[in-house]
C-alpha cells in the first residue's frame, strides 16, 4: 500500500516503452487524445486499435496489469456502448423488443465509441504504468520550461509535485500513527454516534494537519540551510535523454494522424 | 523582474504537504472505515479544499488545488478510490477534481475578508460555497464529458445529468455544515503553534 504510493501503478520493466523519455511519452498520450476522433469509420478504427495494442505489446506489460486498469472506467463504456445501442435511430432495424430497438447505424456507433475509450483509456493508463511519477514530473518541467519566460514558476510547480510525491507516504502513516495514539487515549473509531464520530474526527484531522504543517516548516529550514534559492542555476541529479525511439514514436504518431485523415470518411 | 523569489521554500512546502493531506482525505474511509454512512464512503476533499483557501490563502490555496491535480494526472493515486494517471481526463467525474481550484481561490477569498478572524458562520457559508461550485462545476463536465468523448445521442439531456446529481445533495449540506463547523477548530490550532501565519502578514 505504502509503496505503491510511491512509484504510483508504475510496473518495472526494461522494455523499448519503459526506456523512453517521458517526454515522447507525454507529448504521444497528449495529441493521442485529439488523434482518436480522427477514425470514423471501419477502417481508421481497425488502424486506431491495431496501434493502441502495439504499443502494449511493445511496452511487455502483462495483459492482466491493462485490465485491472480499465475495471473503474468498464461501467461507463458498457453505459456509452448501451446509450448508443439503444437510442440510435438508424439504419437497418436488427431487434425490437417491446419499445426497445436495436438498429444497425447503433450497433455500429456503439462498437465505434466503446473503441475510442479502449483506445484512449489503454493509451493514457500505458503512460502510468511505464513511468514512475517522478519521470512524469521531470518530463513536465522540461516541456513546460519555454513557459518560464512568460513568468510561469514550472520550476516551482515541478517542485511542489515531487515534494507531495515524497510526503503522501509519510502523511500516510503519520495518520495510522494518531490514529493509534487516539485509540490509546480511548478514541473510539469504529463505531458510535453521529456526535461522536465527528468528535473522533477531530481528534484525528488537528494533529494531522499541526504535524504537517510543522514538516513544511522544518522542510522549508532544511531548504534554505542548504541554499536553496528556486530554480535559476540549479542542477540536475537526474537527467533525461532524448533517443532514437523517442523520434521513433513521434514520428509514428504523425504518421497514425495521417492515416487516419486520409481513411476518414 | 524581481530579484525576489515569488515562492519562498516554505510556500512550496506547504503546498506539497496540503496535496497530501488531500490525498489522505480523498481516501478517509481506509483509515476511518466509521465515516462510510448509509454506504457511501464520505470523502474530505472539499472540506480539505476549503481548508487550503482558509489557511494557505487564495493564492497558494489554488495552487495547492492545481498541484493535486497534477500529481493525480502522472499517475500518484491521490485522488478518491485512490486512483490517478492521465486516463482521469476523459472520466466523467474528473470535473470535480477541477472545482477544487475554483473553490479554493473562492473559499479563500470568503475567508480572508474577515482579517484573520473568521467566524464559524463564515465557515460554513465557506463551506457551502465550495460544495455549490462542485456541483455546478462537477455536473457540467460530466455533462459534456458524455457529450463530447461519448457523443451521446439526443435523448441524454442536461436536465437528465442534474436529476442524477443532485441525489446526494441533501447529505452534502448537512455535511458541507458539519465541516463548516470542524474547519474552525483546525484554523484556531494551527494558528496557535505554526509560524505560518506570518506568511499572510
Amino acid at each position: 500500500m505504502m509503496n505503491s504510493m510511491i512509484i504510483g501503478k508504475y510496473v518495472p520493466g526494461t522494455s523499448i516503452v519503459h526506456r523512453m523519455d517521458p517526454r515522447s511519452k507525454l507529448i504521444m498520450v497528449f495529441f493521442y487524445v485529439f488523434i482518436v476522433f480522427l477514425a470514423n469509420n471501419v477502417k481508421s478504427y481497425a488502424i486506431l486499435t491495431a496501434f493502441t495494442f502495439s504499443l502494449i505489446l511493445l511496452s511487455r506489460i502483462p495483459l492482466s496489469f491493462i485490465i485491472r486498469g480499465l475495471k473503474p472506467i468498464f461501467w461507463m463504456i458498457l453505459f456509452t456502448f448501451l446509450l448508443h445501442l439503444l437510442m440510435t435511430k438508424e439504419g437497418e432495424l436488427l431487434y425490437r423488443l417491446g419499445w426497445l430497438e436495436i438498429h444497425e447505424q447503433g450497433v455500429k456507433q456503439g462498437i465505434f465509441i466503446s473503441l475510442r475509450f479502449l483506445s484512449l483509456i489503454i493509451v493514457t493508463t500505458l503512460l502510468t504504468l511505464t513511468t514512475t511519477p517522478i519521470e512524469v514530473t521531470d518530463g513536465v518541467e522540461s516541456l513546460l520550461s519555454p513557459l518560464k519566460k512568460f513568468n510561469m514558476p514550472i520550476h516551482e510547480l515541478a517542485l511542489m509535485m515531487s515534494i507531495s510525491l515524497r510526503f503522501i507516504p509519510t502523511l500516510m502513516e503519520e495518520t495510522d500513527k494518531i490514529m493509534k495514539a487516539q485509540t490509546a487515549r480511548g478514541v473510539d473509531f469504529s463505531s458510535g454516534s453521529f456526535q461522536e464520530r465527528i468528535k473522533a474526527i477531530v481528534s484525528l484531522l488537528v494533529p494531522l494537519f499541526i504535524n504537517s504543517f510543522k514538516r513544511a516548516e522544518e522542510l522549508a529550514t532544511a531548504m534554505e540551510a542548504r541554499g536553496y534559492q528556486g530554480g535559476e542555476g540549479r542542477t540536475k541529479f537526474r537527467l533525461l535523454t532524448w533517443k532514437f525511439a523517442d523520434t521513433a514514436l513521434i514520428v509514428l504518431l504523425v504518421l497514425l494522424a495521417i492515416i487516419l485523415f486520409i481513411l476518414r470518411s | 523582474m524581481s530579484h525576489q523569489p515569488r515562492f519562498r521554500a516554505l510556500d512550496l512546502t506547504l503546498i506539497g504537504m496540503f496535496v497530501a493531506l488531500m490525498a489522505i482525505g480523498a481516501n478517509i474511509t481506509s483509515w476511518a472505515p466509521f465515516l462510510v454512512i448509509g454506504g457511501v464512503p464520505i470523502t474530505l476533499q472539499t472540506f480539505f479544499c476549503v481548508l487550503a483557501g482558509a489557511l494557505l490563502g487564495r493564492r497558494l490555496g489554488t495552487l495547492a488545488m492545481t498541484v493535486y491535480m497534477l500529481v493525480g494526472l502522472i499517475g500518484a493515486p491521490v485522488f478518491a478510490q485512490f486512483s490517478g494517471g492521465f486516463g482521469m481526463i476523459v472520466r466523467p467525474t474528473f470535473g470535480f477534481i477541477l472545482s477544487f481550484i475554483l473553490a479554493a481561490y473562492v473559499t479563500g477569498l470568503v475567508i480572508e475578508k474577515s482579517d484573520g478572524n473568521p467566524s464559524i458562520a463564515r465557515f460554513i457559508t465557506a463551506t457551502l460555497i465550495g460544495m455549490v461550485i462542485n456541483y455546478v462545476v462537477g455536473t457540467n463536465w460530466m455533462y459534456f464529458a458524455f457529450k463530447f468523448w461519448a457523443q451521446a445521442p439526443e435523448g441524454f439531456s442536461y436536465s437528465l445529468v442534474w436529476s442524477w446529481m443532485l441525489a446526494p445533495l441533501p447529505k452534502d449540506i448537512i455535511l458541507s455544515v458539519v465541516a463548516g463547523m470542524i474547519a474552525p477548530r483546525i484554523y484556531f490550532s494551527l494558528q496557535k503553534t505554526s509560524s505560518y501565519t506570518r506568511r499572510t502578514a
